[in-house]
């Protein structure tokens, strides 16, 4: 039988290893480069038959729109010079118009029988997607990738950044990020509608990335249009999403593409639903002096 | 008996619940990952606190400083208290606090999982009932205080402890609620409901026990203060519960951590951690006082 101090000892020895360990294995490490989980990009490769077409459309809000929330910035000084007028991205809506909507084909079949997610590789896949951090947000806001494809995260700010994935389907990924520091690159081994992103430092900061198993994808600009190019003919069920409410809304279609045609694919959000007040009015954030400006 | 060790004693007590403020404002504002790297944030001992890294370093700093406090305790104790049991409790403390560091690395090592998140939370709230503890052993009236006339009725000893257990049920089903989800997330129906239904039942418990006390004990201030205190804190705890529920219900839909939802939240934390500490004054003055007159009762109705 073990004395006491023997068994003390073992006590922090174990506590000290489990720690040591958890180090080792942790995910909020150094690394620039993440490359995590089984690749989904497997699968067959579609090969061009030159009558390929698009799907086009314009995503609309019916009604008058909420207004985005002002943010409070003053936590971080380098913040409020930037963006003294930060307001939340979620409704970017101009002349009906909505922008930073994620509209992409979810399921479908070809004209030859195949089904759309039997492929992983098709000639029009994006080498690599940008997602900067200026004036204390995230740029684009809504940012849509293919599985593994590098996201290059940069900081464009005169501040510390916290960069912090916070996915279901993939791992979760947070890094610290300087400013001045290289680009960060990460990669999403797993489809998955929507990842969201956060910054841990700003909290106000959020994105969200969609990752695909195939290119047809869009993200709406400011006048709501999105096009979806090089889609083989066939029968698809269109998605578009918007993040308005709690978890965001999505708003589906059934579409067909015929050889070299042009498909439209027009959504509407809106109306009665999605208008969340903020809980309290903004209050000024409570301050504490330090050594440090704050 | 030194003034001195009772008085330093009481002293990390009050650190103590500083810190647990602090910790709960870095779960409000969701600063917990604020710095990734965990002893030195962002590589640095005294990094520039600006943002959620204002909330985390200062909680660590404040950790810091209260460890250091326990580490003099525990001396203080070792040299100037006669009590062997007392020197124990103080190198106690010191594994406890120790712990409780190791466990805050490990979690944001770990990218806060809730299991360990949890843990920290609720070891937080023992390492306060540790140092409120050993205010109350080297307090002068608890070395001097002379056995109760014994009083018929409900065992009050029985009762507090049932107090301490239920309300320690309910800070763990707190934890876990609070970690289960960030600001702008939705809490989880079914932990909400357990906090809900703990809040009850830790009402009925603790107002059974202060009522018990003060009946039979109510020209006893040494007992019926504490349990006084205790039944004020809890009306309040009750009140904050449910601010902290309105607010937190509605705060996915604001665009940042927002100051009423951050204090209330952080005040309900707070008066939680009170109600524990005044519910083990309570509990160790009942040991103290009600022990000596139960036993001879026994032997002289055996």
């Amino acid at each position: 039988m073990l004395s006491k101090n023997a068994r003390l000892w073992l006590g922090l020895i174990a506590i000290t290893s489990l720690l040591s360990l958890a180090s080792s294995c942790s995910k909020g490490g150094d690394e620039a480069n993440d490359n995590t989980g089984p690749t989904e990009g497997a699968g067959k490769t579609y090969t061009a038959k030159n009558n390929e077409g698009t799907i086009s459309g314009v995503v609309s809000y019916n009604g008058t729109a909420p207004e985005n929330k002002k943010i409070d910035t003053s936590a971080d000084s380098a913040c409020t010079s930037k963006s003294p007028d930060l307001k939340t991205e979620e409704w970017v809506v101009a002349d009906g118009k909505i922008a930073n909507a994620y509209v992409y084909i979810k399921d479908g079949t070809l004209a030859d029988g195949s089904k759309i997610g039997d492929y992983g590789k098709w000639p029009n896949m994006p080498a690599s997607a940008t997602l900067d951090q200026n004036g204390c947000h995230y740029h684009p806001h809504v940012l849509g990738v293919v599985v593994n494809e590098p996201i290059s995260i940069t900081n464009s700010d005169p501040t510390q950044h916290n960069v912090h994935f916070t996915p279901k389907n993939n791992p979760d990924w947070n890094q610290g990020q300087a400013n001045g520091a290289p680009a960060l690159v990460h990669k999403l081994a797993r489809a998955e509608v929507l990842v969201p992103v956060k910054c841990n430092q700003h909290p106000w900061m959020k994105a969200y990335i969609a990752v695909s198993k195939h290119p047809f994808f869009a993200i709406t600009e400011k006048d709501g249009s999105y096009s979806l190019k090089g889609v083989p003919p066939g029968k698809y069920t269109v998605v578009a999403w918007h993040e308005g409410g709690a978890n965001g809304t999505e708003q589906k279609m059934d579409v067909t593409v015929a050889a070299s045609g042009a498909a439209k694919a027009d959504f509407t959000f809106g109306g009665t639903a999605m208008v969340q007040p903020s809980s309290w009015p903004m209050l000024e954030a409570i301050t504490f002096p330090t050594l440090h400006n704050h | 008996m030194s003034k001195g060790v009772h008085r330093f004693a009481v002293f990390v007590a009050c650190a103590t619940f500083f810190l647990i403020i602090a910790g709960a404002n870095v779960t409000s504002h969701d600063a917990g990952l604020a710095t990734s790297d965990w002893p030195l944030s962002n590589g640095q001992v005294f990094p520039k606190m600006v943002g959620n890294l204002f909330w985390e370093h200062g909680h660590r700093m404040v950790a810091t400083a209260v460890g250091m406090l326990t580490i003099v305790l525990a001396f203080y104790l070792q040299f100037r208290e006669p009590r062997t049991w007392v020197k124990r409790l103080g190198w106690a403390a010191l594994g406890a606090v120790v712990a409780q560091g190791l466990l805050g690395g490990l979690t944001v090592k770990l990218n806060l999982p809730l299991i360990v998140s949890a843990t920290h939370a609720t070891l937080a709230q023992l390492f306060f009932l540790i140092t409120v503890s050993l205010a109350v052993f080297t307090s002068k009236r608890w070395i001097e205080s002379e056995p109760l006339e014994m009083v018929e009725g409900p065992p009050v000893r029985a009762l507090c402890v049932f107090s301490l257990a239920m309300i320690l049920t309910q800070l763990v089903l707190g934890a876990t609620l609070r970690h289960s989800a960030t600001w702008d997330q939705d809490l989880p129906t079914p932990l909400l409901v357990a906090h809900i239904c703990g809040a009850v039942v830790v009402t009925l418990v603790l107002s059974t026990t202060i009522a018990s006390v003060v009946l039979r004990f109510r020209s006893e201030t040494y007992l019926t203060r504490p349990a006084a205190i205790a039944a004020c804190l809890l009306v309040v705890q009750l009140g904050l519960g449910l601010a902290a529920y309105m607010t937190r219900r509605t705060s996915p839909n604001d665009p940042q951590p927002l100051t009423p939802m951050v204090a209330v939240t952080v005040a309900h934390v707070a008066c939680g951690a009170l109600v524990f500490a005044a519910t083990i004054v309570l509990t160790l003055r009942v040991f103290r006082m009600v022990r000596a007159k139960q036993a001879e009762y026994r032997l002289a109705h055996a």
